[in-house]
């Protein structure tokens, strides 16, 4: 392998994982504050860029570059299915089975809600998109870029000219939504609600509020990584389930909890992967296995991941 | 009647998965991987000329293990990471299985002749394993595993599931092993599923990765949660809706136009609304007809206690040191606690207190300093050895076994008297010594609900008791695992002045017995009249301790309390 493959297999592995990243601080973020992991997450995005193409482009999209009209439109459209499916999933498969009083929450019942909610987001699009997988048009025009659509790398390799804005895209927006935690005040709400809701109540958060609001951004998260993920190869229905998988593999891989370390297992990951794409008896088959092989280690192994630190004394 | 074989074979593993799910209350997201292990771990060794027999075995016995290293990863956590790790599985083994055609076959799948045929030159037997046979040999056991199911629900097992379904860490607090039965469930499913899923490829003689999707996982996990807890006819009404869809899906499909896979998902989908929508109420309605067995009159012949009261004290804590982080909690504390007395633990908020009585139950390790049961050190940081070793104790919350009526939750306690192995396998081959233990168990059980004054209420359900009948409820339970020293963590919170005094008169009653009780409370009344001895903890460390007498006139707890008097 050269040097040029070996940056080639970087630059894309932190794009993907730029991605991943969204998708993790979202995961992240609605199980720190409800301690539900959110198993329809991954559907979100899909959820999100399938639902805007149905809207704006109709039942048999193609990936050629959409007029400005549209392409507002489908960033629009993308963010308001992503934020709406997320909090009617928190509202209809989950709410109703947290906090039952003495007889605790039913686990069971919010699994059972959260993977009914994301078959029934990949059914209602399978539907309507009944083939394996579509190409659909990028409203932010990544290809323009440059004339041929990739830049060559020193030492041989070439990338798709997008990975770059994806990395920008992607970490900006984690440090948005950093900044959003820390200075905003539904932001803090949400934090006290992370650190400990008794309290938090105790303080007149709005604790309600702050749920809705985690699940809402989350929700955004997700559709702001369907605008990066959708137009860079065609999408199928089912692609958002191993998505959400990743997603929670970067979530745990950055301790379950810190947005930070969401980002930071969301880019090892991506990069782990592409390398396993390149190494040369491995391939593309063992490199789509790589998250969810390391999703059920990192369960299995558990390093802190999902462990709730205020379970300590209290019980 | 290929069709209605292979539903059979899918209701074992459905069986297999309601182990898991409805009966111990574990989210496994994954069995479909499982059957995907046993159909294609069959094809794939027949292939390579095992003898079927000793394929399908191999494929089941790797199942299992693949489930118990599931289990043994996850138990240790809370349940939904069990649910995304096996979610994770379900989608690992199905993608695997698309993306390595030589693993499956690729699209086509793997193929074998039909029917198989079972030969042995040496007893000269040909058996062709024709639909017929595979109905007869699933519907076997389809019901031996109902029947199984039926039985071990009634007895030891049954307990275990319903601790480890209802409340984890009380169940851990009255001595279940908690994360060992869990890695049995699941391993048992697991080798359920495999087993279903080997009978389905022998049966059909071809197994396509997409018959393997993730999509079966989620029919199973529908499957078994139709008939709710623990029933065990909720499998076979699930599979049989399951079986239906299918037909179902397809006619919808023709008629609406649509792809049949997706008419499936749809149909999955609006299946696993309704019985999530329908849960709550089909539970209300199967409620009147828990069973219960009566434990009228405690056996005190089969009570027979072999613990020798001794000069040792019960209990001892000495020079014991806890940190929470930066914090000390505990910092040098002797304590004792000997039979036949009522020692109260007492001081201020955050002076140690529960701290105390959770180091003495054995679920904080301390940093520094020794605990001893009867003089001996006791190893092992879970509760488990301590409530075997005599000590057990109530949680300071109200916690409940979920709605298992009164004598149920009391006898989990006494389940820890079943000392010797394999108590749930004795029961199911009804082995005389599974009839004795759980004479043992009844007459435990007994005793403590009379000792608790609750004997008239073992048949009530839980939400009917009230608040002072919970927390006797508390200490019934760890009365019942035959525990001589009774750790009873503020148990007079929320009762009223009578409810009190019921509550002196039974933790009295408890010492007089030759138990020994440590006390944690607030109430002053209280410990002043049932008290033995007090000990003051304040910030960590012993401020006095005597009688209550003694106590009340000593200046320094008056201070502690109540700040220095101005002079």
């Amino acid at each position: 392998m050269t040097g040029g493959q070996l940056l080639q297999a970087v630059l894309t592995g932190l794009s993907l994982g730029a991605i991943y990243g969204l998708v993790a601080i979202g995961f992240s973020l609605v199980w720190s504050l409800t301690r539900v992991l959110p198993f329809a997450h991954g559907d979100l995005v899909v959820g999100g860029a399938l639902f805007a193409v149905l809207a704006v482009v109709g039942t048999a999209p193609v990936a050629i570059s959409p007029s400005v009209g549209r392409s507002v439109a489908l960033v629009v459209l993308t963010l308001c299915f992503a934020v709406v499916l997320s909090v009617a999933t928190y509202a209809v498969a989950v709410r109703p089975f947290l906090d039952r009083g003495k007889h605790g929450e039913d686990v069971l019942g919010w699994v059972a809600g959260g993977v009914t909610a994301g078959l029934v987001i990949r059914t209602a699009l399978g539907v309507a998109l009944p083939a394996a997988a579509y190409a659909v048009p990028d409203p932010l025009h990544f290809d323009a870029f440059t004339s041929s659509g990739s830049v060559t790398l020193p030492g041989g390799g070439s990338v798709h000219v997008r990975v770059f804005p994806v990395i920008a895209v992607g970490l900006l927006a984690a440090v948005a939504v950093d900044w959003f935690l820390v200075r905003s005040h539904l932001g803090r709400a949400m934090r006290s609600v992370a650190d400990d809701p008794d309290a938090a109540v105790l303080c007149g958060v709005p604790v309600e509020r702050a749920v809705v609001a985690a699940f809402a951004l989350a929700g955004l998260l997700a559709g702001v990584a369907a605008l990066l993920v959708a137009p860079a190869q065609p999408i199928g229905v089912d692609d958002g389930v191993v998505l959400g998988l990743a997603g929670a593999a970067a979530a745990l891989l950055g301790r379950l909890g810190s947005p930070h370390g969401a980002v930071a297992g969301g880019l090892a990951l991506g990069v782990a992967q592409q390398l396993v794409q390149v190494a040369p008896s491995l391939g593309a088959a063992w490199s789509e296995l790589v998250p969810l092989t390391v999703l059920v280690v990192v369960v299995a192994a558990r390093p802190g991941g999902l462990r709730a630190p205020r379970q300590v004394p209290a019980e | 009647m290929t069709t209605f074989a292979a539903d059979l074979y899918l209701l074992v593993a459905a069986y297999g998965l309601a182990l898991a799910v409805s009966y111990a209350g574990l989210p496994v997201l994954g069995q479909g991987a499982f059957v995907a292990v046993g159909a294609f771990g069959t094809a794939q060794l027949a292939a390579h000329s095992v003898p079927l027999l000793i394929a399908v075995a191999i494929a089941v016995v790797a199942a299992g293990v693949a489930g118990y290293l599931v289990g043994f990863a996850a138990a240790r956590l809370a349940g939904s990471s069990l649910a995304l790790a096996t979610w994770g599985l379900a989608w690992l083994v199905y993608t695997a299985l698309v993306l390595f055609p030589r693993l499956s076959g690729g699209s086509q799948g793997l193929t074998r002749p039909t029917p198989a045929t079972l030969t042995s030159p040496s007893l000269g037997v040909e058996i062709v394993l024709d639909p017929w046979v595979h109905a007869i040999v699933a519907g076997v056991l389809v019901v031996v595993l109902a029947l199984v199911l039926i039985r071990a629900d009634a007895g030891p097992w049954g307990l275990d599931w319903a601790a480890l379904r209802t409340g984890p860490a009380l169940a851990d607090s009255l001595g279940v092993p908690v994360q060992r039965r869990r890695r049995a469930v699941i391993a048992a499913a697991a080798a359920l599923g495999a087993l279903g899923g080997a009978g389905t490829a022998v049966l059909q003689g071809v197994v396509a990765p997409t018959d393997y999707s993730p999509l079966l996982s989620l029919q199973l996990f529908v499957a078994v949660l139709v008939g709710g807890t623990a029933t065990w006819w909720g499998p076979a009404v699930g599979v049989g809706l399951i079986a239906a869809l299918p037909t179902t899906a397809d006619s919808i499909a023709s008629a609406l136009d649509i792809e049949p896979l997706r008419a499936r998902a749809v149909l999955t989908a609006v299946l696993l609304v309704a019985v999530l929508a329908l849960r709550a109420p089909v539970s209300r309605l199967l409620k009147p007809y828990v069973r219960l067995g009566s434990y009228a009159g405690p056996d005190r012949a089969a009570m027979e206690d072999e613990r020798t009261v001794g000069d040792a004290p019960l209990l001892t804590l000495e020079s014991v040191v806890v940190e929470y982080g930066a914090v000390r909690a505990l910092d040098g504390v002797d304590l004792d606690l000997r039979a036949g007395e009522v020692h109260a633990l007492v001081g201020p908020n955050g002076s140690g207190k529960s701290t105390a009585l959770r180091v003495a139950a054995g679920v904080v390790t301390p940093v520094d300093g020794s605990v001893r049961v009867r003089g001996e050190p006791v190893p092992g940081t879970s509760a488990a050895p301590r409530v075997r070793a005599g000590v057990a104790r109530t949680l300071q919350h109200t916690a409940m076994l979920g709605r298992l009526p009164v004598g149920r939750q009391v006898e989990v306690g006494a389940r820890v008297h079943d000392r010797t192995p394999f108590a749930g396998l004795r029961h199911l081959i009804a082995a005389p010594s599974a009839t004795r233990d759980h004479r043992v168990r009844v007459a435990a059980t007994a005793t403590a609900l009379e000792v608790t004054g609750l004997a008239g209420r073992a048949a009530a359900d839980p939400d009917a008791l009230d608040t002072a009948e919970q927390r006797l409820l508390q200490v019934a339970r760890a009365v019942a695992t035959g525990a001589s020293a009774v750790l009873v963590d503020e148990p007079a919170a929320g009762m009223s002045a009578r409810q009190r005094d019921r509550l002196g008169t039974i933790l009295r009653r408890l010492a007089d017995s030759g138990r020994g009780v440590l006390l944690v409370e607030h109430d002053m009344n209280l410990v002043g009249r049932v008290a033995d001895r007090v000990t003051v903890l304040a910030e960590g460390r012993v401020l006095a301790s005597g009688t209550p007498e003694a106590i009340r006139a000593d200046p320094a707890v008056t201070r502690a309390y109540l700040g220095v008097p101005p002079d």
